[in-house]
């Protein structure tokens, strides 16, 4: 008899691993509480960033799922929105500078094509850059895609390799006997399998919860705002040193909101203009001060956008956790048990690389990637006392 | 019939709203991610109603709980005037 898997979660990480266990000889039922991309995967912008990644696992994981996405809309035959366009690192004073200098000597070191520019250069490439941005860094391989399409696709792709998707079934309770996993008790009834693996983002620590077992994963929340449809003006992705600040900063100190400037401009013609980081809880209210940061940074690094109209703001929780790296293991205390989660905002960069691994583990085929960096049993806390 | 506007400012039509509810959308949100409708200048605020009728007449759902999420700006703003 075929192997049975249940993924649990719809977003762009659970859609693309049960794309890719479709392509394994199991049978695979994707059950997600809500809908396709309801979450966090509809509620972030659409950058494939290597240059924003630390040399190191984050980065090569980055890469092969760069390697991935060139080839998908081909595979997944529809339109992603893929470009690969580039993306820079807009720098603003010395201090940013010598960090990104240094940064990008480490990236080069491994092989990224990332490189700085001065400001003549970048103004040579996006005449609209204010004339205060000291240089930036670039990176050719960077790349977009839209998240919400991708997800979708996955599904699809999916559905026609036979998986069955059951939407609007929440999953209540993990069964288990004995320590191994028998399957999950949804809102709709239960689902027996061999194995299930968790791809609910922030929503995981919730079900792990109920069998005494926890994990670090935090919602982390992010304002983008939408702008009015505007002719083609930039065209690639493009951050502030402060974002990767703001990013990367550890402190959890939930009075702290770091804002910084990511940019980019949909296929459609609106710009998408982020973002902040946050931690407080799951509460989605849009605080009009974070909405005017983010709007001050985009003018002073565009001044052209003063008068562009902002038609709408939305806030995702990005699974955010301690060490910046996602959960892509099994759980040793249970059999049968997979975790995919906690990828923070590199979701839509490492969903294709997270889906093929995590396929690879589920079915326990041999993985030349080392996964000792993602294991569930890194952090210290894994248990409910 | 079929290529009726629904949502002008995204140039969505019925056809496409019909097929997104075949293919699993059961809310107004749903809709708008498979299909751009309401995502547009206006934000749903013409078409968002005719979502509603056209879900509780396909799937029945409940049109009081398929309000689109309110989100500021409430109008469109200059980013300048922030």
């Amino acid at each position: 008899m075929k192997q049975k898997v249940v993924v649990i979660g719809a977003g762009i990480i659970g859609t693309a691993v049960a794309y890719y266990l479709s392509k394994q000889n199991v049978e695979v039922i994707l059950v997600e509480a809500k809908d396709i991309a309801a979450g966090t995967s509809g509620a972030c912008d659409k950058a494939i960033m290597l240059q924003s990644k630390k040399v190191g696992p984050a980065l090569d994981l980055a890469i092969q799922s760069a390697m991935i996405y060139k080839e998908l809309e081909q595979e997944l035959q529809q339109d992603l929105e893929y470009h690969n366009g580039g993306g820079m690192i807009l720098i603003e004073n010395q201090l940013e500078l010598n960090v990104l200098q240094e940064r990008v000597k480490q990236q080069q070191a491994v092989g990224l094509k990332v490189k700085l520019l001065s400001g003549e250069e970048i103004r040579r490439k996006n005449p609209h850059i204010s004339k205060n941005i000291l240089a930036a860094t670039w990176c050719e391989e960077d790349a977009e895609i839209n998240p919400m399409h991708t997800a979708f696709a996955f599904a699809k792709a999916a559905y026609k390799n036979n998986v069955q998707i059951h939407l609007h079934s929440e999953v209540v309770e993990l069964i288990i006997r004995n320590n191994q996993i028998q399957g999950v008790q949804t809102t709709n009834g239960a689902i027996y399998a061999d194995s299930v693996i968790l791809c609910s983002g922030v929503w995981t620590k919730h079900l792990l919860n109920t069998i005494d077992l926890d994990i670090p994963i935090k919602p982390r929340k992010g304002v983008i705002l939408v702008t009015e449809k505007l002719p083609r003006m930039i065209d690639c992705n493009i951050l502030s040193g402060a974002y990767l600040a703001a990013k990367l900063q550890i402190d959890n100190d939930p009075s702290t909101v770091g804002v910084g400037l990511a940019i980019s401009q949909t296929k459609s013609g609106t710009l998408l203009i982020g973002g902040s980081r946050e931690f407080v809880g799951f509460d989605p209210t849009v605080k009009g001060e974070i909405i005017r940061a983010i709007a001050k940074r985009a003018v002073a690094a565009f001044p052209i956008l003063e008068h562009t109209n902002l038609i709408r703001s939305f806030a995702g929780f990005r699974p955010h956790t301690p060490d910046n790296l996602p959960i892509l293991s099994d759980i040793p205390s249970i059999h049968g048990l997979f975790i995919a989660a906690g990828h923070e905002g590199d979701g839509v960069a490492l969903a294709p690389i997270t889906g093929q691994l995590a396929a690879k583990l589920v079915t326990r085929q041999n993985i030349d990637v080392d996964l000792t960096p993602y294991r569930f049993d890194r952090f210290s806390t894994n248990t409910v006392s | 019939m079929e290529d009726l506007l629904i949502c002008r400012c995204e140039g969505v039509c019925l056809a496409k709203i019909l097929q997104s509810i075949n293919e699993g959308a059961t809310s107004v949100q749903g809709v708008k991610k498979r299909t751009r409708a309401g995502m547009g200048y206006c934000q749903g605020r013409t078409c968002q109603p005719i979502l509603r009728d056209l879900l509780k007449e396909k799937v029945g759902t409940n049109s009081i709980t398929q309000l689109q999420k309110a989100q500021a700006p409430v109008r469109p703003i200059r980013l300048g005037d922030l």
